[in-house]
């Protein structure tokens, strides 16, 4: 047994390496790029002046709706559609491109939602004692009301952050040589499915436990002034 | 001079403001009182633009806004610069130090430079007596200490007024009395000020002029002396209403 992990170790940790963290980190830098704009989107009203309204509103029923529609739908489908879909449009992509793509997209939806919710946590209280002071509106939002949406946002995103860690075992679905589907090549040799799959559930376990202790690391930092906090 | 000209504010279709037309005196210390739910917080948040009446206007010296028209973002924050506001419950910024909510402003809004800004706040936070808690959080503080540095934080803006919303309604006598002797110190030194209060003694000992307000009517507005001294029925009956004495308001020694 020993002689078997010891052997597919590499293949796996190189895979691990060269697609499975980097896809994860750059679906969800893009995704929470994604998240911010399309919250705020959401976010901000609209001024009364019609030639800012309307277009407005049009710009935020199409964010509205690509929110719904990948949440609304299996991400493993999102990705079919889009690495096995496109191409009948002419649209042939890379696949590890098509996974950051449908990563991103995913992510973005699900975050955008996460941010509007604390933003709109954060008391009038706070708007008023910004606007006494001279704030204008962007200002408020980008100096006093997004860092405090952050903090009520860091424990729910990190928890997209581990979900998406694990979900990109769904690359191996379209093709992308990440950790899982390295696993399960090497099974197709050496018919140890128990064995080999257990590695790979391993190898995500280690990765998410040491996730999930940055996570804690970052809300003690950020929770420093927070009533009761002694940190 | 601050001049609010025939201010209605209506809510659902009920008018909570009917057509009151008030001055606040420069360099003087405006009280207004009214029963719970008679228009002093809206009247006073309307002066910042916190609230937008449906009509009337605002005008200082070098300028007037009429409430029904559009106000751009320019014009309101001309207003904004010459007001800053203190709330009921201080709405400090609770993820910044107390150096920081106090220098926030000055930095982001006046451009003053970081050195500038801080050693300011620092003479303010030494004024009221807090000089040593600078990089404590809001929340490691207690209500009076956070209400006397939401005042640095106003203060720290040079505003021609200061707006304070029932300062001390939230805070236990003995912090009530600390920042009230913070209040009288700026209102001798001559800062404009408008309080809306329910602490009498206050209001007779500091202020130069009362504005009273009913149902979002104007009933008085004349000099302090004249409210204690000369009161009508009406007024007679609101201080008896808030003291438990009940000939408080003929036999003020
Ligand atoms: N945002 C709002 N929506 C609807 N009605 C409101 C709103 N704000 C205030 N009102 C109503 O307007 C009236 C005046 O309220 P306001 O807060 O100005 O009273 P107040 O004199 O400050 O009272 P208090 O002494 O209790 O603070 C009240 O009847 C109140 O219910
Ligand atoms: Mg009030």
């Amino acid at each position: 047994m020993w002689h078997i992990i010891i052997t597919s170790l590499p293949e796996m940790l190189v895979a691990m390496v060269q697609y499975t963290i980097p896809l994860a980190i750059i679906a969800f830098i893009f995704g929470l790029i994604l998240a911010v704009i399309t919250a705020l989107i959401k976010f901000i009203e609209p001024s009364g002046n019609k030639l800012v309204k309307y277009p407005y509103m049009v710009i935020r029923a199409i964010f509205s709706f690509y929110v719904w529609l990948f949440r609304s739908t299996p991400l493993l489908v999102q990705l079919f559609i889009i690495f096995f879909g496109l191409p009948n449009i002419g649209v042939q992509l890379d696949p590890f491109i098509a996974a950051v793509i449908g990563f991103s997209l995913n992510t973005g939806a699900y975050a955008s939602e996460t941010i509007r919710s604390a933003l709109l946590s954060v008391p009038q209280d706070q708007w008023d004692a910004a606007y006494t002071l001279g704030f204008s509106t962007p200002q408020t939002l980008m100096k006093i009301v997004l860092p405090q949406a952050v903090r009520i946002a860091l424990p729910p995103l990190s928890n997209s952050f581990i979900g998406l860690f694990k979900d990109t075992s769904l690359a191996s679905s379209i093709t992308i040589l990440e950790m899982f589907q390295v696993s399960q090549q090497i099974t197709a040799k050496n018919f140890q499915p128990l064995l080999m799959y257990s590695l790979a559930a391993f190898l995500y376990a280690i990765i998410c436990t040491l996730l999930s202790w940055l996570q804690h690391y970052l809300e003690r930092r950020t929770s420093q002034y927070v009533k009761g906090s002694e940190a | 001079m601050i001049s609010l000209k025939n201010i209605v504010k209506t809510y659902d279709g009920k008018t909570v403001l009917h057509d009151i037309s008030v001055d606040f005196p420069s360099g003087k210390t405006t009280v207004i009182l009214g029963p719970s739910g008679s228009g002093k917080s809206t009247l006073l948040r309307s002066i910042d633009l916190l609230v937008r009446p449906e009509s009337g206007s605002i005008s200082f010296e070098d300028f007037n806004y009429d409430y029904s028209q559009p106000i751009s973002s320019k014009e309101s924050f001309k207003l904004r610069r010459k007001t800053s506001m203190v709330f009921q419950n201080w709405n400090l910024f609770p993820n910044l130090t107390v150096l920081r909510n106090i220098t926030e402003a000055p930095i982001n809004v006046l451009k003053l430079s970081k050195d500038e800004a801080e050693s300011k706040a620092r003479d303010l936070l030494d004024r009221v007596g807090l000089a040593d808690l600078e990089e404590r959080y809001p929340s490691q503080l207690s209500g009076g200490q956070q209400q006397r540095i939401s005042i640095c934080r106003a203060l720290a803006m040079n505003p021609e007024y200061i707006l304070l919303d029932e300062p001390t309604s939230a805070l236990d006598p003995e912090l009530e009395t600390q920042v009230l002797r913070i209040l009288e110190e700026l209102a001798k030194a001559g800062q404009s000020m408008i309080i809306v209060t329910h602490n009498m003694d206050f209001a007779r000992l500091v202020s130069d002029k009362i504005v009273f307000i009913e149902d979002g009517e104007k009933v008085f507005d004349n000099d302090t002396k004249e409210f204690f001294e000369h009161p009508t029925s009406r007024i007679k009956d609101f201080l008896s209403g808030i003291s438990i004495d009940p000939d408080a308001a003929d036999n003020k020694e």
